[in-house]
C-alpha cells in the first residue's frame, strides 16, 4: 500500500469496493460457486481497479471517544476518510476541521441523516460507528445492509435480540465487523489470555472481570427537565433518539448525560463489562456462548456476581474498590490450579503469582500474532486487525458473533440485578428459565426505526 | 409449612395483580402524563398479564403513545397480542404502521402473513418496508409468495427491503432444512438485477449451502 495520502475519486469510487469484493469472495469460494446468470457487472468484473486504492472510510456519530479511535485509523496507511454523519453538527464539523487537517484539504464532507449519508456515499467501503449505545446496533446494521463493513465502538448492542440482529446482518451480507474492545489486541491481555489457553496456569476455576466502580446497574427512568428544540439543522433531536422510546429534550442528554438512562445505556456492567467480560470469554474459550448462571447479589452494582459458563469456569464481576486484584481500569484476572496472572490499563507488565509466569512473553504474543494473522502491541492495533480484515475478508478477532456472545452475559447479568433473582440462561436456545426475564431480552423499537 | 408458602404465594399474586391494575388504570387516565403512561407500558411489557393487552392496544392508535403501547405489548407471550397487532394494521398508516408491522415480525406471526403483503405491496413506502423485513423474519414459503408478488411493485428503499425479506425467507428455510427451496430463493434473486450488495449476499449464501 502506498505511504502517499491519495484523494479517492467518488465518480469512480465504487471499485475498491468491488475490488474487495472479488478478494473476499474469491477466498471463500464464493465466485466459483456463484452461477452463471450473475452479471459479470454484478460481480464488479468490468471494471480496472488500480492495485494501491485504499479503503475509503466514513463516519457516524463520532464524538470524543470516536475521535480517539478515528486518529488511530487516520494513522493506518491505507485508509482514507472521507465523511461524517452526525445529527449533531457541532461535533460533525469537529471531526471534519481534524480529518481535513489530516488530509491537508478541506474535503470531509458532513451528514445530518444517516439514511441520506448511506444512499449519497456509495464510494465509502467502512464506517467507524461511535454514536453512544443506544445507537450502535442500528447503526451498523444500516451500514452493513448498505454494504458497508463496520467498526462499532461498545457496548454495541442495547438487548439480546439487537446483538443478534447484528449477527445476522453481518453473516447474511457478508460485512465485516468489529466491536471496539481494543484490548483483544493489546499484547498484555493477549499475553494473559494465550497463557490461559496454553495451561500455564493449570486448570483454570475463576476468572475475574472488572465492571465500572461508577454508576449503577439499576438504571434511571426519570426525564430530565424538557427544554426548548434546537433547530434540526444544530441537533435533530428525534434522530438522536433513533429507536429508544421518546422523551423530550435536554441538552445534558447530548454532553453525554445519557449515560446511566436506562433507555440508552447498558449500566455500570455494560460500561466496562463490554471490554472485560470478552477478555475472560476469550481467554477462556467461551467467545461464542454467553454464560449460563448469574447469581443475584443484594448491592448496586453487581459487584461480587458469581456467572458460571457451561464448561464449569467461574466468572466474577469486580469494581475492586480496594485495588485487591489489579490497579488500573477494566482489569481481568485469571486464576487456575498452577497460579494467576492479572492485567489492566496503564501496566508496564503483567502481574503474576510467580515471575516464571512471565516468562516468553514476545515468543508467546509473537505465536498468537502468526497463528491467527492479528495485529497486536498497543490497543490501537484493533483498527490494523479492522482493516486487515477488510482485505482479507476474514473474522475480526471482535467480530459480531464475539460481540453478541459476550454482550449477552452483560445484558443477563442486567436482567438479573433488575429482577432481584438468580437467573438460568441457554446460550444456545437463547432463552431464561424466567418468563419476565425472557421478555426483557428485546424492546420494541421506536417507529421509524425498525430494524 | 406449606399453607404458609401457600398464602405467601397467594399474597404475591394479588400484589402483582393490584400492581398491573394501577398500571393499566395510568393508561387510561385523562391525569396520567405522557411521561407516566410511558413507564406504566414499560413496566406491563415487564409483567403484563392477558389483563393489560385491551388497555395497550387502545393506544396503538395514539401518536404520541403508540411506540409504548406496542413496548408493553410486543413482549406479552399471550396469543391475543397477535389478534390486537392485526386488528390495527388496517386502522394505521405510515409510520405507526410500520411500527406494527415489526412488531409482528418480531412475534412471528404467521397468520398476518397475508395483511403484511397487502402492506408490502402498498405505496406506503415506510410501512411497505417494515412489512417485507416482518415477512422476512416469519420466513415460511408463504411469506416468500407475498414477497415476490411485492416485489413487482416496489421501487428504492421497499425493494432493497423485499429483497432483505426474501434473503431472510431463505435463511429460515435453510434453518428448517429445506435447503432447495432456499436456494430456489438465492438463484431467483440474481435474475432479478438487485443492488450489488444484495447479489453479493445470495452469492454467498449459494456458496455456503
Amino acid at each position: 500500500m502506498s505511504e502517499k495520502k491519495s484523494v479517492p475519486s467518488q465518480s469512480n469510487s465504487s471499485k475498491p469496493s468491488r475490488r474487495r469484493f472479488m478478494q473476499g469472495a474469491a477466498a471463500t469460494g464464493a465466485l466459483a460457486a456463484a452461477p452463471a446468470f450473475f452479471p459479470a457487472k454484478v460481480l464488479g468484473l468490468e471494471g480496472a481497479v488500480a492495485p494501491n486504492d485504499k479503503i475509503v472510510l466514513g463516519g457516524i456519530g463520532v464524538g470524543n471517544r470516536g475521535r480517539t479511535v478515528l486518529r488511530w485509523m487516520l494513522r493506518e496507511p491505507d485508509v482514507y476518510f472521507v465523511a461524517d454523519c452526525d445529527p449533531q453538527v457541532a461535533r460533525a464539523k469537529i471531526v471534519k476541521e481534524m480529518v481535513d487537517e489530516w488530509n491537508g484539504n478541506s474535503d470531509c464532507k458532513l451528514y445530518h441523516n444517516i439514511h441520506e449519508f448511506l444512499e449519497a456515499r456509495t464510494d465509502i467501503d467502512a464506517v467507524l460507528s461511535t454514536t453512544g449505545d443506544r445507537w450502535h446496533a442500528l447503526a451498523a446494521i444500516l451500514a452493513m445492509r448498505a454494504g458497508k463493513d463496520v467498526y462499532s465502538e461498545k457496548p454495541s448492542c442495547m438487548t439480546i435480540a439487537e446483538g443478534q440482529a447484528v449477527v445476522d446482518t453481518s453473516n447474511r451480507y457478508g460485512r465485516i465487523y468489529q466491536t471496539g474492545t481494543q484490548r483483544l489486541s493489546g499484547d498484555q491481555f493477549v499475553f494473559c489470555n494465550e497463557s490461559v489457553r496454553l495451561g500455564r496456569l493449570g486448570k483454570v476455576h475463576t476468572v475475574r472481570a472488572h465492571i465500572a466502580p461508577w454508576d449503577a446497574a439499576e438504571m434511571r427512568h426519570d426525564w430530565l427537565p424538557a427544554q426548548p428544540e434546537p433547530p434540526k439543522s444544530e441537533t435533530d433531536w428525534d434522530h438522536w433518539l433513533g429507536p429508544c422510546p421518546w422523551r423530550p429534550y435536554n441538552e445534558e442528554y447530548c454532553r453525554g448525560g445519557w449515560r446511566g438512562h436506562y433507555d440508552f445505556h447498558t449500566s455500570c456492567i455494560g460500561e466496562w463489562g463490554a471490554h472485560t467480560f470478552p477478555q475472560c470469554q476469550d481467554a477462556i474459550e467461551m467467545i461464542d456462548q454467553a454464560a449460563s448462571e448469574y447469581g443475584y447479589v443484594n448491592n448496586e452494582s453487581g459487584d461480587g456476581m458469581v456467572t458460571k459458563f457451561s464448561n464449569g469456569i467461574n466468572m466474577v464481576l469486580e469494581r475492586d474498590m480496594d485495588k485487591k486484584y489489579w490497579h488500573g481500569s477494566c482489569g481481568v484476572r485469571y486464576e487456575g490450579e498452577e497460579g494467576w496472572l492479572a492485567t489492566a490499563d496503564g501496566y508496564e507488565k503483567v502481574e503474576a503469582s510467580s515471575p516464571e509466569l512471565l516468562a516468553d512473553f514476545d515468543k508467546i504474543v509473537n505465536e498468537y500474532s502468526e497463528r491467527t494473522g492479528r495485529a497486536v502491541g498497543d490497543v490501537s492495533r484493533h483498527v490494523r486487525n479492522f482493516f486487515d480484515c477488510i482485505h482479507s475478508r476474514k473474522q475480526t478477532v471482535a467480530n459480531a458473533s464475539a460481540m453478541h456472545r459476550t454482550m449477552s452475559t452483560v445484558h443477563a447479568a442486567n436482567i438479573c440485578m433488575w429482577l432481584k433473582r438468580d437467573l438460568t440462561y441457554d446460550p444456545f436456545k437463547q432463552e431464561f428459565n424466567d418468563d419476565e426475564a425472557n421478555r426483557l431480552r428485546t424492546r420494541a423499537q421506536r417507529e421509524p426505526w425498525i430494524m | 409449612m406449606t399453607n404458609s408458602i401457600q398464602t405467601l404465594s397467594a399474597m404475591a399474586v394479588t400484589t402483582a395483580a393490584g400492581e398491573e391494575q394501577k398500571l393499566i388504570d395510568a393508561l387510561g387516565s385523562a391525569d396520567a402524563s405522557r411521561k407516566e403512561k410511558s413507564d406504566a407500558c414499560r413496566e406491563l411489557g415487564r409483567m403484563g398479564s392477558p389483563a393489560a393487552i385491551k388497555p395497550l392496544a387502545a393506544l396503538l392508535e395514539d401518536e404520541e403513545m403508540s411506540h409504548m403501547a406496542r413496548y408493553g405489548l410486543e413482549p406479552n407471550p399471550s396469543l391475543a397480542v397477535d389478534s390486537e397487532f392485526r386488528t390495527a394494521l388496517g386502522k394505521l398508516k405510515g409510520k405507526l404502521l410500520a411500527g406494527v408491522c415489526g412488531s409482528i415480525g418480531i412475534r412471528k406471526d404467521k397468520k398476518a402473513i397475508d395483511l403484511l403483503g397487502e402492506i408490502a405491496s402498498s405505496s406506503d413506502a415506510v410501512a411497505a418496508a417494515a412489512a417485507a423485513r416482518a415477512l422476512g423474519n416469519i420466513g415460511t414459503e408463504n411469506c416468500v409468495r407475498v414477497l415476490k408478488a411485492a416485489l413487482s411493485k416496489a421501487t428504492g428503499n421497499v425493494r432493497l427491503a423485499v429483497f432483505e425479506g426474501l434473503l431472510r425467507c431463505a435463511e429460515a428455510l435453510v434453518e428448517a432444512g429445506k435447503t432447495d427451496d432456499a436456494k430456489e430463493i438465492y438463484e431467483s434473486i440474481g435474475l432479478m438485477n438487485p443492488p450489488r450488495q444484495i447479489s453479493i449476499a445470495a452469492a454467498l449464501a449459494l456458496d455456503s449451502i
